[in-house]
């Protein structure tokens, strides 16, 4: 272990001459590089006693310390309301993302291949992606009212973008040579397509929904907090109207929380999977 | 090098714009919305107006929620704040204070009569309300005590106008509407929603409320403003049709459509018969019910005895007003 830290260190050379050559941040970097969750922990550290300083000053009587959030946290949690609160949520949020990630690979891949499909279809996903969604999440509620139809609207129109356009780039950007390969070898499309280009693909197609699962989230959350408040969307409204700042923190850190694992979650899995090359990276 | 001495200039030149613009911006008196101005305000631009002939610079801006304003408020952002910031003083010790009463909750109960007739009839139904925390929904619950009811359940859905026209077109059988949705659903469909009566609720809609240190430096201005809207209160209850004539003369709201132009006089009418506009401001009375009122609500925590009206309410100004134009 110690050889191959070694090894690593002079094949980065340069890298060494910015370092101080000796002393605390030598060691610090060795014990980071040797445990990346410490450097984590520590980064994570120092932001929450910044958080608790910037409370305890306080910069605003609606800003709470990292301690009476976590506490309301707590509190949260053993009442329940933030796990039913999560019940609300992840409705919308988990039929959303269900019906872009079909949608949206299978709309991708034909865009991908046929260039009559990419015409049609492609300039209005650019301009979705790049529209200011939270200004048109009000006008969904026009023509679907305030259920679950428009929330799940509200996921998709956030998610479904992201998705299209990665696994169309994917599709365009397979590897010719491999393509060129199975027409040596005389495939046939149909082969072509689901032995060649879409394993070829397929990388940069999930990148896609996991990039569209942290829309759909954003998504939900907008949502929740424009269109009526449910879920954790009521749990900030509601704390906020009634200056439990805490609580309402609490239910914001909340839904970073878990959208950060949810993702970290997929990167694992997609690492492990499809990337295995990106693991000695 | 000449370059360098015109940057430095038009700077300085910058500087001494953005200065002229905070010390102006100090002297004058910044009013936060928490909603955007509609017939329901011209009342209060009137006051305001009148306000400004009596030589109060008033600059007003209409902000998304009263939770902004409030927040305006405590941050320095803005002098006067419209809202009822309850919770926010009691939870997080903000230095602000009510001073003024605008309006009392307005809200009327509606069922559909093919469903229901009284409140008992709602012992184990639905009823929608505008949000969780707000003054509709402790006005449910209220009646819910007063009446030995029990709701199966109580929905959200914010916006009056949406409560209406869910009731209209059947989504919801019960709910509570504001005095336009009351007119719409007595329009729309004569007959077939009975409104349930609802007795001895008289807590604080809306109040005028401004930082401590605001309040002691600017007696004079604050005495102005309470003033006019005491005695524009008065007129208002005394003749509401002269709220029209108003708009006209201060050219308030000059965008609004036809339509709501046609509300103004009735929208008035209706409240002043339900002496709506309180007409001495509110004060210690007023804090009294809003301890009952909104401790049942969750805005407030604890005992309505225990709380005290100089932790909520700066009353000097209405005070001095009232000993000036007499009560009523």
């Amino acid at each position: 272990m110690m050889a191959s830290t070694q090894a690593d260190t002079r094949v980065n050379g340069p890298a060494r001459a910015v370092h101080s050559p000796a002393g605390l941040s030598l060691g610090l970097g060795r014990l980071f590089l040797r445990y990346p969750i410490l450097s984590r922990v520590v980064s994570l550290g120092l932001f929450f006693l910044a958080w608790e300083i910037a409370g305890r000053v306080p910069i605003s009587y609606a800003f709470p310390t990292f301690f009476d959030t976590a506490y309301a946290f707590g509190t949260m949690i053993a009442d329940g309301s933030l796990i039913s609160a999560y019940g609300s949520t992840l409705q919308p949020l988990v039929i959303g993302i269900a019906i872009s990630g079909v949608v949206g690979i299978v709309l991708g891949i034909v865009m991908g291949l046929s260039r009559m499909a990419e015409w049609l279809v492609a300039p209005l996903f650019i301009v979705l992606q790049s529209a200011p969604m939270a200004a048109l999440i009000p006008l969904i509620t026009f023509v679907y009212g305030i259920g679950l139809a428009a929330k799940t609207l509200a996921v998709i129109m956030l998610a479904l973008p992201v998705i299209v356009l990665n696994g169309y780039k994917a599709v365009r950007n397979a590897n010719p040579s491999l393509v060129a390969m199975c027409y040596s070898f005389q495939g046939t499309r149909l082969q072509q397509i689901t032995k060649v280009i879409i394993p070829d693909a397929s990388p940069v197609i999930f990148a896609g929904l996991r990039l569209g699962l942290a829309a759909g989230f954003i998504g939900v959350i907008l949502a929740e907090l424009l269109i009526t408040p449910t879920g954790i969307g009521d749990l900030i409204t509601y704390h906020r109207s009634v200056a439990n700042y805490a609580e309402m923190y609490a239910a914001v850190v909340s839904i970073i929380l878990v959208s950060t694992v949810t993702l970290a979650a997929l990167e694992a899995f997609e690492v492990r999977v499809l990337r295995p090359e990106k693991r000695r990276g | 090098m000449f370059k360098g001495f015109a940057c430095l200039k038009a700077g300085a030149a910058a500087l001494a714009i953005s200065a002229a613009f905070i010390a102006s911006a100090e002297a004058k008196v910044r009013v936060a919305f928490g909603d955007i101005a509609s017939v329901e305000s011209l009342h209060l631009l009137t006051a305001l107006e009148r306000a400004k002939e009596k030589g109060v610079d008033i600059e007003v801006t209409y902000l998304k929620s009263e939770d902004i304003a409030a927040q305006a408020v405590v941050g320095g952002q803005a002098d006067i704040g419209v809202g009822g910031p309850y919770a926010l003083v009691q939870k997080v010790k903000a230095p602000v204070r009510m001073f003024l009463q605008l309006s009392t909750l307005r809200f009327y109960p509606a069922v559909n009569s093919e469903h229901y007739k009284t409140w008992k009839d709602l012992n184990g139904q639905e009823v929608a309300v505008h949000s969780r925390g707000s003054g509709t929904e402790a006005i449910m619950k209220l009646m819910e005590q007063r009446q030995g009811i029990k709701f199966s359940k109580i929905s959200y859905i914010p916006g009056s106008e949406v409560r209406t026209g869910a009731l209209l077109q059947g989504n919801v059988k019960a709910t509570i509407v504001d005095s336009a949705g009351r007119r719409l659903l007595e329009t729309q469909a004569p007959g077939k929603f009975i409104i349930l009566p609802l007795e001895g609720v008289n807590a604080t809609d809306e109040a005028l409320f401004a930082n401590q240190q605001f309040l002691e430096k600017n007696a004079a201005d604050v005495d102005k403003i309470v003033e006019s809207i005491l005695t524009t209160w008065r007129e208002v209850t005394a003749n509401p049709a002269v709220v029209a004539e108003w708009r006209t003369k201060y050219k308030l709201l000059p965008d609004l459509p036809a339509s709501q132009t046609a509300e103004i006089v009735p929208y008035f009418t209706e409240l002043a018969k339900a002496k709506a506009f309180p007409v001495n401001g509110g004060g210690a009375a007023a804090a009294k019910d809003d301890f009952a009122f909104y401790t049942l609500s969750g805005q407030l925590t604890g005992e309505p005895a225990s709380l005290k009206v100089e932790d909520f309410w700066d009353t000097r100004s209405l005070d001095r007003v009232l000993s000036k134009v007499g009560t009523m």
